[in-house]
């Protein structure tokens, strides 16, 4: 009887081990991957995007060398794990491009109205925008919320707004 | 011993698909089906995963049953039950990582789904390797009819389309009924489909 | 994180039974009376919470260490398997009384989704342990609240004139369907998002 347990303990082991060396490196690749492909969309312009702060900030330059500005990704605790967001920002403090990492990067959400802040129409009004401009207009500023989904804007606002203060000092070239 | 005839063996394949449809006839495996079936490509995914696993651990079951003692078969089901799980873990976040997290946790939860655990025991343990294939083949197909069907319901009624191509006019999508697609429409969704089942009189009993 | 938001969190926002889907085999199994739903209940807040520290113990202190995460499915569920089985015998041993209260549930647990996800997310979350014990008992908790809510409805229901179609599990998701859209309102609940 213990004799039949061991040896399915050891087979499924092994077969697991086997399963995990050889589908590693493909997992791996693609995090890096699926990580590069966000940068390169918040920060148009840029081919190399550099680490500055792990996870944090990287740092964007185009393919002649020079800088074009820096990625920082924001994470404001919402309730299921944080809500990570990439923001793009030039070297003029100005905002490229913001993305909200949709389901398949981690955003922990039930379908439905967590899901709407990947909204374009929510997304888009921050472009151009610096960190003296980041509030909703609940908060007295010009950003509108989604419809239903305040919190959720709130979060991505101040997220933003906070990670571009704390990281301002790489957004000078 | 002798060979039952054939539309008898047939029948461990075709029962699992309407007859004793796992989760609409004999309701278990109902976490996976309400929580993957938001879009039809989720909901094909879904059941391409379980698939792997209930075929995969019905025909090891079958294979090694003669060498489990009753006592300890349960402890053996789930070790194998849940090798299957972590290979086809792995295998998504390897090959299909858009898949892999949109189905999230529901991937490894797929170890105590009550379809596969309750196979293995109702049939895999007590039946050749053959007939535990079609009977893990039926149960599958059986699993996905009601995943994609939900799935392709929501996901027209919150979406306006069907495995991403759309099949309503703008005016639709633009301000589409999202009550399927959220956890209360679920629910509803499989209880009107249910009643319905109950209404024709499909399935045993 | 807020240990509060935690605890609301999976006590209500994400509900796990009625917003999120896990635990519904159960759920619907065992909510016929409100007496066994309330045993299930007691049963599955006990090994959640000993299973949440035993898979987050055995996880930080062996598998991630030596690499073996991806052992983390079958060791889990053999915990929890293992645990169910400990509890039964002790119960049956120790304490007569409230083995032949609850004891009929404890089997039905091991396969029960949520403990098993519980001990999934609490790495998935980084929760340290402090964290994952809050979050195991705001899901117990949130299971216990729905399990017990729907079981005073389907014992009205029981005698209610309900269509041919419709008696059983039908009207009974119906009624979830209903109770789930209640809870639906506490989404942003102190700042909690769904």
């Amino acid at each position: 009887m213990v004799v039949s347990l061991v040896i399915t303990c050891l087979v499924a082991a092994l077969a697991l081990a086997q399963v995990y060396a050889v589908t590693r490196e493909k997992i791996e690749t693609q995090r890096v991957e699926a990580t590069r492909r966000s940068l390169a969309e918040v920060l148009p312009g840029a081919g190399d995007f550099e680490p500055a702060v792990p996870d944090s900030v990287w740092l964007g330059t185009d393919p002649a060398g020079t800088r074009v500005g820096a990625v920082i990704r924001v994470a404001r605790q919402g309730y299921g794990g944080p809500v990570p967001v990439f923001v793009g920002v030039d070297t003029a403090g100005r905002i490229t491009g913001l993305r909200v990492a949709s389901a398949a990067e981690g955003l922990r959400e039930t379908p439905g109205l967590g899901l709407k802040a990947l909204e374009p129409r929510f997304q888009d009004q921050f472009r151009g925008r610096t960190a003296a401009d980041l509030r909703l207009e609940k908060d007295g500023g010009t950003l509108d919320a989604i419809t239903a989904a305040t919190i959720t804007s709130r979060a991505v606002t101040e997220g933003v707004r906070a990670g571009m203060e704390k990281y301002a000092g790489y957004l000078k070239p | 011993m002798s060979v039952p005839p054939r539309p008898s063996r047939l029948r461990y394949l075709t029962s699992g698909i309407v007859k004793e449809n796992p989760v609409l006839i004999l309701m278990i495996g109902l976490c996976p089906t309400l929580a993957t079936s938001t879009t039809t490509s989720d909901a094909l995914g879904m059941s391409a995963a379980v698939a792997f696993v209930l075929i995969g651990s019905n025909v090891v079951i079958s294979l090694v049953r003669r060498f489990v003692q009753p006592e300890i078969r349960i402890p053996i089901f789930i070790i194998i039950i849940s090798t299957f799980v972590t290979i086809i873990d792995y295998a998504l976040q390897a090959y299909q990582p858009s898949l892999y997290r949109v189905l999230g946790v529901f991937v490894p939860l797929i170890v105590v789904n009550c379809i596969i655990l309750g196979r293995a025991e109702a049939f895999a343990y007590g039946h050749g390797v053959f007939d535990s294939l079609l009977d893990g083949i039926g149960n599958s197909l059986g699993f996905a009819l009601m995943v994609v069907v939900m799935g392709v319901i929501r996901e027209f009624t919150a979406s306006g389309s069907i495995l991403g191509k759309a099949l309503t006019p703008a005016f639709y999508r633009q301000a589409p009924m999202l009550f399927l697609l959220m956890p209360p429409g679920a629910f509803f969704l499989i209880g009107i489909l249910k009643a319905l089942v109950n209404r024709f009189g499909i399935g045993k009993g | 994180m807020n240990p509060t938001k935690i605890f609301l969190g999976a006590f209500l926002v994400n509900n796990i039974l009625l917003m999120r889907f896990i635990a519904l085999c159960s759920f619907f199994g065992v909510s016929t009376s409100i007496n066994t739903s309330v045993g299930m209940s007691a049963a599955v807040i006990f090994v959640t919470l000993l299973a949440a520290w035993v898979s987050w113990v055995l996880y930080h202190a062996l598998l991630a260490p030596l690499g073996l995460v991806f052992l983390r499915t079958a060791v889990f569920i053999l915990v929890i398997a293992g645990l169910v089985q400990f509890v039964e015998l002790f119960l049956k041993r120790y304490v007569r009384a409230l083995y032949s209260a609850m004891g009929i549930y404890l089997p039905l647990i091991t396969t029960n989704c949520a403990i098993l996800a519980v001990t999934f997310l609490n790495i998935d979350y980084g929760y340290n342990l402090l964290q994952s014990t809050i979050y195991a008992l705001g899901v117990a908790a949130g299971y216990a609240l729905a399990i017990i809510l729907f079981a005073a409805i389907r014992e009205r229901l029981e005698d209610s004139p309900i269509s041919q179609s419709f008696r059983g599990y039908p009207i009974a998701f119906v009624g979830a369907s209903l109770i789930s859209l209640a809870f639906l309102g506490f989404a942003s609940l102190f700042g909690i998002t769904l």
